[in-house]
């Protein structure tokens, strides 16, 4: 489904991605590993078009998209959290969700200031929508309250909320369960199980390795830009090079 | 939908007092001609509103608007003997053409840069309008003009220009509400939260920034349009660095992001500058001294900051019974 073929990304005179192959499955979950700094948030904004690959190309659905402007990616099909939680910290959660609409909603400029009907039933389903998208990931009592007042789990699972409402039909998360409790992993666990069923291709940064190991169906492991291992889970864990690059070991 | 529904006793209440207001005024012109500035600034000050309070940009060269909105009615009517109204709306569009052009131009700018930028196109067009080529503005001597007239009746005085001037404001108000809550006004307020965000969902943010300024400027330039018409007189002193700053002042004593900021914003300031008529040298002071004011004590306006209160009232009498809380916002959501 999507295709990366020899990306590189250099900054100045550093390679932070080098020639990176990277292939994700239709309807699967793909995990990306490696020790921080090894460059997989920076390849995570290469396909999601905040940078462009020095080298390389990104084919999804048959076309390329290396160089395309982020929101040219998203209306594209591909939506995405980030490392650091980046909501509209002042728009209600329901409000976000319905931005993260935004690619799929039709109104425009005037047909939205004259109000068409058109567009008032598209803002009335979208609404309704956007209140199902919170109720999947049980956030709906917080609905009309300021993204900033959820509680930090509660953010993450909105800002995925978000990116699935674009009807992607890939999802990038970047350390989505960064600072979760064991309760609330297990909890996703479930909840990226769902997002499968819908259809919906994952590709995740995780260090939680249980997490990984439990859910991804393909692990690439990223070390100093480059592809260090790739494979399931079973061989990845079992892979020398990944022990050395985790736990350290002299060679 | 459901908030304006629940404001609709309150709104009726201020629009019929609004229509009674200038009868309790008759035999006080001056009051009447505040009137009509109050008017005039709310729809300015909402033009900003949309670009600085909703999408987050700021401009200190909106007195750019609403000159180009002045003068391009002024310059239509007298060379082209377009009528008055029209030449209004053409005014105010070109307005528009040019604040897309500024957006599009500077929509990599950010903070200081683009108000330095705007700061620059409102520079630009005093020094055009006070030094046109060929004298057609008439420079700093500035030029006279015809009052509004519609279908051939005449607005030539305060009383009369009013309502007209009521009905602008309830309309450019209504326009901008439903604009707000929409997938557009979303998008605005998307780009203020988080540029990168609103990027990465999906949002054109060039586009939407090009279509905010558009949109602010046709605001600000048809209330240039209109104070001309309204005083038949149009010079570049009116339009002076010092203008741009006082729609600001007004947005933010009154509170963005909001309907009510700029009305309250708009009525207070101007009151609170018009009383202060003897100290007229002193004006630039008086802002300072109002925007450092809002600044430190009431960040969010005055519309802001009361709302801010009332709603946090609110919260504590309802924290008692969350469950019915519950209810209410679930109810909201669908």
């Amino acid at each position: 489904m999507l295709e990366a073929n020899g990306v590189t990304i250099k900054f100045g005179g550093l390679v932070a991605v080098n020639h990176v192959n990277l292939k994700i499955r239709d309807k699967q979950i793909t995990g990306l590993i490696g020790p921080n700094g090894a460059g997989k948030t920076t390849f995570f904004n290469c396909i999601s078009g905040v940078y462009t690959p020095s080298e390389g190309t990104v084919i999804f659905d048959g076309r390329h998209i290396e160089g395309l402007r982020p929101y040219q990616i998203c209306q594209a099909g591909i939506s995405r959290t980030y490392q650091v939680i980046n909501l509209f910290w002042k728009m209600t959660a329901l409000e976000n969700v319905l931005v993260g609409m935004h690619p799929r909603m039709k109104g425009g400029f005037l047909t939205d200031m004259f109000k068409t009907p058109a567009v008032r039933r598209e803002e009335k389903e979208a609404k309704e929508k956007a209140y199902e998208w919170l109720k999947f990931v049980g956030l709906e009592k917080y609905a009309n309250d300021p993204a900033s007042s959820l509680p930090y789990g509660g953010q993450r699972l909105l800002e995925i909320v978000r990116g699935l409402a674009s009807n992607c039909k890939i999802l990038l998360l970047d350390e989505p369960a960064a600072g979760m409790n064991s309760g609330e992993k297990e909890e996703f666990d479930r909840l990226l199980q769902k997002i499968l069923d819908m259809g919906v291709t994952i590709l995740m940064i995780e260090h939680d390795m249980k997490l990984v190991m439990h859910i991804c169906q393909y692990i690439y492991v990223l070390e100093y830009g480059k592809l260090l291992a790739e494979g399931v889970p079973e061989e990845v864990q079992n892979n020398p090079e990944v022990i050395r690059a985790y736990l350290g070991g002299e060679d | 939908m459901d908030k304006t529904k629940k404001m609709n006793p309150l709104m009726l209440a201020v629009i019929a007092a609004c229509i009674g207001l200038p009868f309790v005024f008759m035999g006080a012109p001056f009051i009447l001609l505040i009137l009509c500035y109050i008017e005039i600034y709310i729809i300015a000050v909402s033009g900003l509103d949309i670009v600085f309070g909703y999408c987050g940009q700021i401009s200190l060269g909106h007195a750019a608007f609403y000159a180009i909105g002045a003068y391009g009615s002024v310059l239509l009517h007298k060379y082209y003997n377009v009528p008055v109204f029209f030449s209004m709306l053409i005014g105010a569009a070109i307005g528009a053409v040019i604040g897309a052009i500024v957006a599009y131009t500077c929509s990599n700018l950010v903070f200081h840069f683009l108000s330095l930028a705007t700061q620059a196109v409102g520079e630009i067009v005093y020094i055009l309008i006070s030094h046109s080529p060929g004298n057609i503005t008439g420079n700093f001597v500035g030029m006279y003009t015809d009052s509004v007239s519609i279908f051939g009746f005449k607005l030539d005085n305060q009383f009369k220009f009013y309502w007209f001037g009521l009905v602008c404001v309830l309309i450019f108000l209504a326009l901008k509400q439903a604009l707000i809550n929409s997938r557009t006004g979303r998008a605005f307020m998307a780009i203020r939260e988080n540029v990168k965000a609103a990027d990465g969902m999906g949002i054109d943010v060039r586009m939407y920034k090009v279509k905010a300024f558009a949109m602010s400027a046709f605001y600000t330039a048809f209330a240039g349009a209109l104070v001309t018409h309204m005083t038949k007189y149009a010079s570049p002193d009116s339009f002076l660095y010092k203008q741009s700053v006082m729609f600001l002042t007004m947005l933010l004593f009154g509170g963005t992001g909001s309907l009510w900021g700029p009305i309250v914003g708009s009525i207070s300031v101007l009151v609170i500058n018009e009383s202060l008529r003897d100290l007229q040298n002193l004006q630039m002071l008086v802002f300072g001294v109002l925007m450092l004011i809002v600044i430190i004590a009431i960040p969010g306006g005055i519309y802001g900051t009361a709302k801010e209160y009332y709603d946090n009232l609110k919260a504590k009498k309802s924290a008692g019974k969350t469950d019915a809380g519950t209810a209410v916002s679930e109810k909201k959501g669908v």
